[in-house]
This record gives structure tokens, C-alpha cells and sequence, in this order.
């Protein structure tokens, strides 16, 4: 166990082990469902884990890094999903190739995501200048637009009240190309924020005024966030609709991008992994939850998760608890199981980027 | 006389926004918090007065249990999921709000059942004729109330110790808390304040259309958040204004047949059309941000 | 805080092949029926009836002895009306043992798991996902009458009542809704003037705006679920201009909605449909009886009526087919009972003693329900 962990601490190892991981679980799952031992219930789940992380982090640039709350982000994925999703059907109709083409998919996915970067950056420029929660409610409004103009345009466009039928990809290997997304998407965010125009970003959520006076340029900044973010958004959103075989708009409503931002407060703001991880639990979760609690019992559903969530939250977050919090942490739990006392340096390396996180 | 009669009806709808929009607005002022929920505590008041209607089939005794309810149910979600995560930041709250909502949804689900009910006990039909146009009585109502809540808010905050210490929470929680202010305490009585007023905002909605499920709160909520985000949020008479503006809007766009089912599109637009304009909504102050 | 993550990670990955390596178990002997559909949510008043009314059949099945001694069995998820979540419901379904399907409770959720079974070439057969597109598909087949077919009648039934002005009301982001007004105006005398009023879920909590629109129209047509019609009756009352509410399938249980007191109603309230929740005889009666003594009036209506004689369906087809010497136990694949059953009903089944429709049920080959509907006085005017 020493081992590993050592392992794991080699600087290089330290800031790659994310793609490490995501790498290795994308090659292991990969191979189980190419020769064919995985189940359907699991190929599914795998699916909506990949789109979900890859919504927590471009989300988290926005909400983690820039500092600006988005309720908006369901919006951009319901842009991406519907453009994407209807270049796709018109590819596939007039060239007359399986779902599963990667040409066509690789393409959708490419236009999706750049029309809803366009979308972002169109909604960015003015709105930018709002701050805090008046944000957040203009990207909620644009979201909600957005849902009720694609519902109600002439169902020949986008399928109307019934949706959109899309292609659906073959489901032993959807949720192989939605990690290698989110391999990407992780490769774009990460090395953008270890950048200088990282730092510069996270400057403007610390202080935006200091920010300012230091020369940064903020506006610019937050535009290029803000598109990037719906980039991925969109991207998600063409993978959304490979995975079903019909796209309808009212699945994008604010609710959805509430969960989304409910991933990324989980997963410690501002911190990659931490959305990812989150994303990842809250939607097995979820899906367990679902196939769990059947028939009279899936009333529970909501209630066990909404009190899993206040409780998470409360415990996380809550001053009052943080004598507790350092006491019963899961690291602690976790050191006290693998019996192994850390040196004081660690502890204040380890220490400072909880303070990140908190 | 169409466009008036939807004026009219805009006009009543709106009313009941703006009820719940100063809620939202004072509960936002105060604690700063957008508080999700808020739509979910309507549903709550709306199921206490369709319970207390079987045991005493009178709408105002119902009205009273509902408003005594809602404003427990409000200082109870305030002491047990929100005030916890006092200093923390503000998107925790949001997610707790969120919590806090679903929550109640599922419950009421599981007690009252899934069918929707109707307290028709409560409606007020009829209306006065003039000529072609007709007022309806609970348009009256509607209005009447707005009115008075507001001025009697208006009054409060601006007149009465608790109602000035509500606004030096809100101006700034650590200065007011060094004069004396008992934070906790007005906090609490915000929510209060805001829990009652779902309660009459259910009241007022269940009067004009009796139909109650357990997600009666959720639109209006979202509604009435636009409202208070139009009127300035934070001002009482913004958030009137603003609910009565939308409540109009939107009856207009559902009376033109081509343009009812865009007819949240329409409001969003509206709404996003006026942040642009006037960043800090119609009636909120801008405020200079300082080093 | 990576290595700590790092480590989660590695335990969740193994924990999750240990999880989809794990093969399911199949020892149990029952034929095993899925369903999906709103259980909570907006829409579980419908989903709880179908689960509700498809268990009553199934338990009674049981207890007269259930398949020449092979037991039903069913297992009812939730769907919340949510499409996006089909896919982990059919998955989990499957995965139980799944071999024969009442498929989705509502349409949207419907078209997915059509898609979904199309590819295991299971059957379904929903008692109320009532869009055209549903039935597209060579193993799906509806116990409800299809919008399309709904909005034809309605308009052959009003082109007969000498109108010149009807008025429309419909949900706009309601597939059910716009399908059936579709075909209702394309159907419709020219001579009829129309006026419509729309409403969405977001909007369905007051109608005085439509009302006021409408208030002139002596003849209503409303293809909606009952629940906004009761509250459009409702708010209506007043209206003297308004004389009779026509509605689709979608209005019954509209006599025992909560609260609702229909007599109050001064206008006639009638409609085309399959089930008349207020039956006084026959077999409508029977099951009325029953289910509320079980659980309630709250989530009676003609999709559980409709369930329940989905899985009697069901139930008399394999029957059939085991009289005609096919093997069907709790070891058939779905598959194999998919091709059984859709021989049966393809093959001129006629299911006999129906709660919903009159007299016999027959299927065309498209999976289309042929019965007979009726136009159903709730009540007639106040005078």
C-alpha cells in the first residue's frame, strides 16, 4: 500500500493521475463491454457518468474557477443536443449509414458543441456584465428560452412536442467515446488553469477589482470561459442524444442544470476531480436509487436523495462543524484504516488544498 | 376588450407573483440567499387550509392554520437547513434550498397522495359587468391584498425597530450585528414574514383556480424569482412591480393564439431585455463596488 | 487530496466490474411482466393507476391459478414521465428477467422503449402511450385508441352537430394534446369556425386568460387530461356562453377528482372514450369495484382500466397459445414469447370481457387496438 501511494505522489504521477485513472477505468470497462460482459443496466450507467462529468467540469470553469453561478448550463446542452443531434439524423438519413458511423458522430459532435460555444458567446457578451445572482438568472431565463423555442418551432424542424429522433449510437461503445470527452475536456480545463491565463481567472473570482487593476483583461477572460464551457456543454449535449433515440427539449429545464451545479458544489468548487467524482456518485446514485426503490417504494427516491444532499452539504460546509469535520474526515477514515501516520509536511500539503477546497 | 380582459387577468395573476415575490425579495435581501424553496412552502399552505377545510369548512379559519403553518414550517427550514451554513458560501445554501424543496415535494406526495385536489371551497367566481368588460371579483381581491401587503411592509421595514434592523442586516450582517442586532433573530422573522405571505399567496391561488398537486409551488416560485429579479432585488415596490408586470405579460402572450406557447420564452425575454437595460433590475439600487 | 481521491476512484472502479460481472439470477418460477412509468411527479396519478390496476390483474390471475399453475409476477419502476431515465428502468427490467412488457405508462417515455425493445425483440403492450408512433414497430401494440384515431372520430362526430363555431382547448407542449388537435382541425367541416386556446404545463395552474377567450364558443373541445379540465370547469362556471365540454379519453376520472363536485358544473360535459369510470354494469363496474376497495378512488381512471386489460390480454393470449400446444413458462425467453404472442394477436385473438371499449378486442397488424368507443354523457346541462 506504501507503495502506491508513493507511487502517487511522484510529481508527474500527482498531476496526471486523473487521466491515469479516467484512462485506465475507460480501457477496463472498454474491454468488458467489447467482449460482451458487461450488462446493458451497466453500459447505460457508464453513459450518463460520462455525460454527467463531462457537464460538472465545464461547469466548474464557470462556477469553480470564475467565479460566476450558471443556471443556464442544461440550456447549452439542449443546444448542442438538438443541432448535433439533428445534423446527425440528417447525415445519417442522406448517406445511408449505420448510427454507430464515426464520421458522422465525430462531426456532430464538432458542430454541436461549436454552435453552442457560438450560443455562449452570444449570451456572454452582454450578459457579462451582470454579476452574481443576476446572472444567474439570465442564463436560467436563456435556458428556458431555449427549451420552450425548440419545443414549440414546426415539428419538421425539431420533432416538436414528440422530440427529435436521433441516431443512437451502439451502447458497447457510446460511453467509450463519452470519457474519451471528458479526457479531452479534462486536457483543456487543466492545463488551462495551470496556465498564467488560469491563474488570471482565478484571480478575478478572488478579487475582481484587484484583478482589474492589475491589467487583466476581465471581460475577455470571462467571454473565453464562458464559450469554452459551453463548448463541452454542447459537446455533452450531442452525446446526450446519441445515447436515446429521441431528444425532447423539456428534459432541459432548469432543474437539470440545478443538477449540475449541485455536482460541482458537491465536488468542492473549484476543484476538477472533486466535480468529477461528484458527478460520477450523484448519478450512480441516482440510477441505483431508481432501480432500487420500484413500484409504491419509488416515492422514497426524492426524499432519500434530497436528505442525502442537505446532509452533505450541512456536513461539508456548516463553520459550526469544523472541529468535526477535521476529527471524522474521510482521509483520517481512511489513514486510520490503511494504519498509516502521515508526516507533518504532508499534512500541511494536504491541508492547504482543503483550505482550496472549503 | 380582449387585450383588456387579458390586462385585467394579468393583472390578477401578477398580483399573486408579486405576493411571492417579496417573499423571495426580503428573504434574498436579508440572508442573501436565493431560497429555492420558497415555491414549495405555497404548496405546503395550500395543502394545511385543503386539510383544515375538511375539519371546518370555512375558507378564512383555513387561511389562518395555513399562515400559523407556513410560518412554523418557514422558521423551522431557516433554523435546521439554512442557518448551519451561515458564513459558508452562498451556493451551499442554494443546494440546501434545493434539497429542501424536492423534500417537501416527496412529503407531500407521500401524505397527501399523488392525485391532485380541488379545495373548491375557496374559489370565488362572479364578477361585476360593465358593459362588456368584466371584473372579476377575485381580480378585486388579489389587488386589494397586494396593496395592503405592501404598504404594511413598506410601513414595517421603514417605521418599526425589527423592520429598520431587517435593513441593517441587509445593508451589512457584521456592522449590524456589532450595533446590537440580533441577527438570528431577524433573520428568523424574515422568514416568518415571507412564509406568511406564501401562505396568502396560496390562498390567493387556490381562490382563483382550485387546483392543488404537489407541485403547485414550483412555477410560481420560479415566476415570482423573475419578478423580484425585475423589480430590483432587495426593494418591496420593485417586487410588485415586477410580479404585476409579468402577471401581465404573460396573460397577454397566452390571449394571442400564436403566441401562447411561447409564452415563457416571452417572459424570459422580457426579463433578460431588462437586465440589460437596468443591471440591477426596474427599481434596485447600484450599488459601487469598493476595494 | 488527490491520493485520496485517487484511491476512491480505483475502489469504485473495482467495485463497479465486481457489480457488472455478477451474473444475474434467474431461478425463480414466474412469468415476469415490466412496466415503466410515472410513479411520482407530475404525472404519477396516471403511472399509480396503471401499476395499481396491472397488479389487481395480476394478483387475481395468481389466485385462480395463474398460468396452468405458472404464476405472474410484476414489477412496476418509476419513470417520473422522464424519457432519459427509460433506459436504466428497461435495463434493470431486463436484467430481472424480464419476458413480457406493459412497456411505458406515457408516450414519451414510450418511444424510448420502443427502441430499447425493438432491439431484444421484446413484447410490449402499453395500455396508454396513445401516439401513432408508439405502434410503429412490429412488437409494440396499444390497448388505447391512438391520438390520430381520437381526433378522427372527434371530428366526425362534431362534423354531425351542425356548429359553426366550436372552440379548442389544448395543451401545447403535450404530445397527446397536439396530436389529437391535429387531426381533430385537419378532420373538421370548413364551415366550423375555430377558436383556440393553449395552455403549457408552466401555465396550468390558472386559465382565466384562456376562459375569457373562449367564452363565446357554445361547443368546447378539449383534448386534455382531465386534472386541467376540472380546473378550466371550474373556473368556467359562470360562463353562460359556454354550453358543453367534449373531451377525449383523457377526461375520464374527471367525476372523482378531489374536491371536484361535478354537479356544480351548470355546462354538459361529454366525451369519446373507451372507459367510463362511473359505470354502473358490466365488467366496468366489476373492476371499479374492486380497485377502489383496494386502493382507492384517488387513482382510478382508464389508464389502470386500461392496464388491467392489457395483462388479461396478455394473460388469454398465452393461454391460447398453450391450448395451441406452444410451451410458455417461467424458462421462455422474451423473445420467443414475443413471436408467440405476436402470432396470437396478429393471427385474429379477440380478447373478450374488456373493462375499456364494448364487447370484444381485436388488434390490426400494426398493433392498432380495434374497438368500439363510446360517446359518454358525464353529465348532462344544469337547466
Amino acid at each position: 500500500m506504501n507503495r502506491i501511494l508513493a507511487f502517487f505522489k511522484k510529481p508527474f504521477v500527482r498531476n496526471y493521475a486523473n487521466y491515469l485513472i479516467v484512462g485506465v477505468f475507460t480501457a477496463v470497462f472498454g474491454l468488458l463491454s467489447a467482449t460482451g460482459l458487461l450488462k446493458m443496466g451497466t453500459q447505460f450507467l457508464l453513459e450518463q457518468i460520462s455525460i454527467a462529468v463531462l457537464l460538472a467540469i465545464s461547469l466548474c470553469m464557470v462556477v469553480g474557477f470564475l467565479g460566476e453561478l450558471s443556471l443556464g448550463h442544461a440550456g447549452f446542452m439542449c443546444v448542442g443536443a438538438f443541432l448535433g443531434g439533428k445534423l446527425a439524423q440528417a447525415l445519417t438519413a442522406s448517406m445511408g449509414v449505420a448510427g454507430s458511423n464515426l464520421v458522422v458522430f465525430v462531426f456532430s459532435l464538432l458542430v454541436g458543441g461549436l454552435v453552442a460555444a457560438a450560443f455562449g458567446f452570444m449570451i456572454g457578451l452582454p450578459a457579462l456584465r451582470l454579476r452574481g445572482d443576476y446572472l444567474a438568472i439570465v442564463t436560467l431565463a436563456f435556458g428556458e428560452i431555449v427549451r420552450s423555442v425548440v419545443m414549440n418551432l414546426p415539428a419538421t424542424l425539431f420533432g416538436g412536442t414528440l422530440g427529435l429522433e436521433t441516431p443512437r449510437f451502439s451502447r458497447k461503445y457510446l460511453f467509450i467515446f463519452g470519457f474519451l470527452m471528458v479526457l479531452a475536456c479534462l486536457a483543456v480545463t487543466q492545463n488551462l488553469m495551470r496556465s498564467k491565463h488560469g491563474r488570471a481567472i482565478i484571480s478575478i473570482k478572488d478579487n475582481e477589482i484587484a484583478a482589474r487593476a492589475t491589467g487583466i483583461d476581465i471581460t475577455k477572460y470571462k467571454l473565453f470561459v464562458f464559450t469554452i464551457s459551453s463548448f463541452f456543454a454542447g459537446v455533452a449535449g450531442v452525446l446526450y442524444s446519441y445515447s436515446q433515440s429521441r431528444v425532447q427539449s423539456a428534459t432541459f429545464d432548469y432543474n437539470y442544470s440545478i443538477e449540475i451545479l449541485v455536482m460541482v458544489v458537491l465536488g468542492g468548487m473549484g476543484s476538477i476531480n472533486g466535480s468529477m467524482l461528484a458527478a460520477a456518485l450523484i448519478t450512480f446514485i441516482n440510477v441505483k436509487l431508481q432501480t432500487v426503490l420500484t413500484g409504491n417504494l419509488s416515492v422514497l427516491q426524492n426524499v432519500i436523495y434530497s436528505l442525502i444532499l442537505i446532509l452533505i452539504v450541512i456536513y461539508r460546509n456548516a463553520p459550526g462543524l469544523k472541529g468535526f469535520r477535521e476529527k471524522y474526515n474521510m482521509r483520517t477514515i481512511s489513514e486510520k484504516i490503511f494504519k498509516k501516520k502521515q508526516t507533518v509536511a504532508e499534512n500541511a500539503d494536504t491541508g492547504e488544498e482543503e483550505a482550496n477546497n472549503d | 376588450m380582449d387585450f383588456l380582459t387579458a390586462i385585467l387577468n394579468g393583472l390578477s395573476s401578477g398580483g399573486t407573483y408579486a405576493i411571492i415575490a417579496i417573499g423571495y425579495t426580503m428573504v434574498y435581501g436579508i440572508a442573501k440567499m436565493l431560497n429555492f424553496a420558497h415555491g414549495d412552502i405555497i404548496m405546503v399552505g395550500g395543502y394545511a387550509m385543503f386539510t383544515t377545510l375538511l375539519l371546518v369548512n370555512q375558507p378564512i379559519p383555513a387561511l389562518a392554520v395555513a399562515i400559523v403553518f407556513c410560518v412554523i414550517l418557514g422558521i423551522c427550514v431557516e433554523r435546521f437547513a439554512y442557518r448551519p451554513l451561515r458564513g459558508s458560501s452562498p451556493l451551499a445554501v442554494l443546494i440546501t434550498a434545493i434539497g429542501v424543496s424536492s423534500l417537501l415535494q416527496s412529503l407531500a406526495q407521500i401524505v397527501f397522495g399523488a392525485a391532485p385536489k380541488m379545495p373548491t371551497r375557496l374559489q370565488i367566481s362572479g364578477a361585476w359587468t360593465f358593459g362588456e368588460l368584466r371584473i372579476a371579483y377575485s381580480t378585486v381581491v388579489t389587488l386589494a391584498v397586494t396593496v395592503v401587503v405592501m404598504s404594511a411592509l413598506t410601513v414595517f421595514v421603514k417605521y418599526t425597530k425589527p423592520g429598520r434592523a431587517m435593513v441593517a442586516v441587509s445593508e451589512d450582517r457584521g456592522a449590524a450585528q456589532l450595533m446590537g442586532v440580533n441577527t438570528n433573530a431577524i433573520i428568523a422573522i424574515t422568514f416568518a414574514i415571507g412564509s406568511a405571505l406564501a401562505a396568502v399567496a396560496a390562498y390567493l391561488m387556490l381562490m382563483k383556480a382550485p387546483s392543488l398537486s404537489n407541485t403547485l409551488g414550483a412555477m410560481p416560485g420560479i415566476k415570482a424569482f423573475t419578478a423580484a429579479v425585475i423589480g430590483g432585488i432587495g426593494s418591496i415596490p420593485g417586487a410588485m412591480l415586477g410580479g404585476i408586470l409579468l402577471g401581465v405579460i404573460e396573460s397577454v402572450a397566452l390571449s394571442i393564439p400564436v403566441l401562447a406557447p411561447f409564452t415563457e420564452a416571452i417572459e424570459f425575454a422580457v426579463l433578460i431585455v431588462i437586465l440589460l437595460v437596468k443591471p440591477a433590475g426596474l427599481l434596485g439600487k447600484t450599488r459601487r463596488e469598493k476595494v | 487530496m488527490k491520493k485520496f481521491l485517487s484511491i476512491v476512484l480505483a475502489v469504485l472502479m473495482v467495485a463497479g466490474c465486481c457489480a457488472a460481472l455478477s451474473s444475474c439470477s434467474k431461478d425463480s418460477e414466474t412469468i415476469k411482466i415490466g412496466l415503466s412509468g410515472p410513479l411520482t411527479g407530475d404525472a404519477a396519478v396516471y403511472g399509480l393507476g396503471v401499476a395499481n390496476a396491472a397488479q389487481m390483474a395480476v394478483d387475481e390471475i395468481n389466485e385462480k391459478g395463474g398460468l396452468n399453475g405458472i404464476k405472474l409476477e410484476l414489477k412496476a419502476m418509476d419513470d417520473v414521465n422522464d424519457k432519459s431515465k427509460v433506459q436504466n428502468n428497461y435495463a434493470e427490467l431486463i436484467s430481472w428477467g424480464m419476458q413480457i412488457s406493459l412497456g411505458c405508462v406515457t408516450t414519451q417515455p414510450a418511444l424510448e422503449f420502443k427502441t430499447l425493445s425493438k432491439e431484444d425483440n421484446v413484447f410490449f403492450m402499453t395500455p396508454s402511450a396513445s401516439a401513432d408512433a408508439v405502434r410503429a414497430e412490429s412488437n409494440g401494440y396499444q390497448m388505447c385508441f391512438a391520438d390520430a384515431k381520437q381526433g378522427v372520430a372527434a371530428a366526425n362526430y362534431v362534423n354531425t352537430l351542425n356548429l359553426s363555431k366550436i372552440g379548442i382547448f389544448y395543451q401545447s407542449d403535450l404530445d397527446y394534446s397536439t396530436g389529437i388537435r391535429n387531426e381533430f382541425k385537419a378532420n373538421l367541416s370548413t364551415g366550423i369556425t375555430v377558436v383556440e386556446a393553449s395552455f403549457t404545463t408552466q401555465t396550468a395552474s390558472n386559465f382565466e386568460t384562456q376562459i375569457a377567450q373562449l367564452r363565446e364558443c357554445e361547443f368546447i373541445f378539449m383534448p386534455i387530461y382531465y386534472t386541467p379540465a376540472a380546473l378550466f370547469m371550474t373556473q368556467a362556471k359562470a360562463e353562460t356562453g359556454i354550453k358543453t365540454y367534449y373531451g377525449c379519453d383523457g377526461f375520464d376520472g374527471i367525476e372523482s377528482a378531489k374536491g371536484f363536485t361535478i354537479s356544480e358544473i351548470p355546462q354538459k360535459i361529454t366525451m369519446l372514450t373507451h372507459f367510463n369510470s362511473a359505470a354502473t354494469e358490466g365488467a366496468a363496474k366489476t373492476f371499479i369495484d374492486n380497485y377502489t376497495a383496494k386502493y382507492g378512488a384517488d387513482t382510478l381512471n382508464q389508464f389502470g382500466a386500461s392496464a388491467y386489460d392489457c395483462v388479461y390480454a396478455i394473460f388469454g393470449a398465452l393461454k391460447k397459445a398453450v391450448e395451441e400446444g406452444k410451451t410458455v413458462d417461467a424458462s421462455t425467453s422474451a423473445s420467443d414469447m414475443c413471436e408467440i404472442l405476436k402470432a396470437q394477436l396478429n393471427g385474429g385473438y379477440e380478447y373478450t370481457g374488456a373493462v375499456t371499449g364494448t364487447g370484444t378486442v381485436k388488434w390490426t397488424a400494426e398493433g392498432f387496438v380495434n374497438k368500439e368507443a363510446l360517446v359518454h354523457v358525464i353529465k348532462e346541462a344544469n337547466s
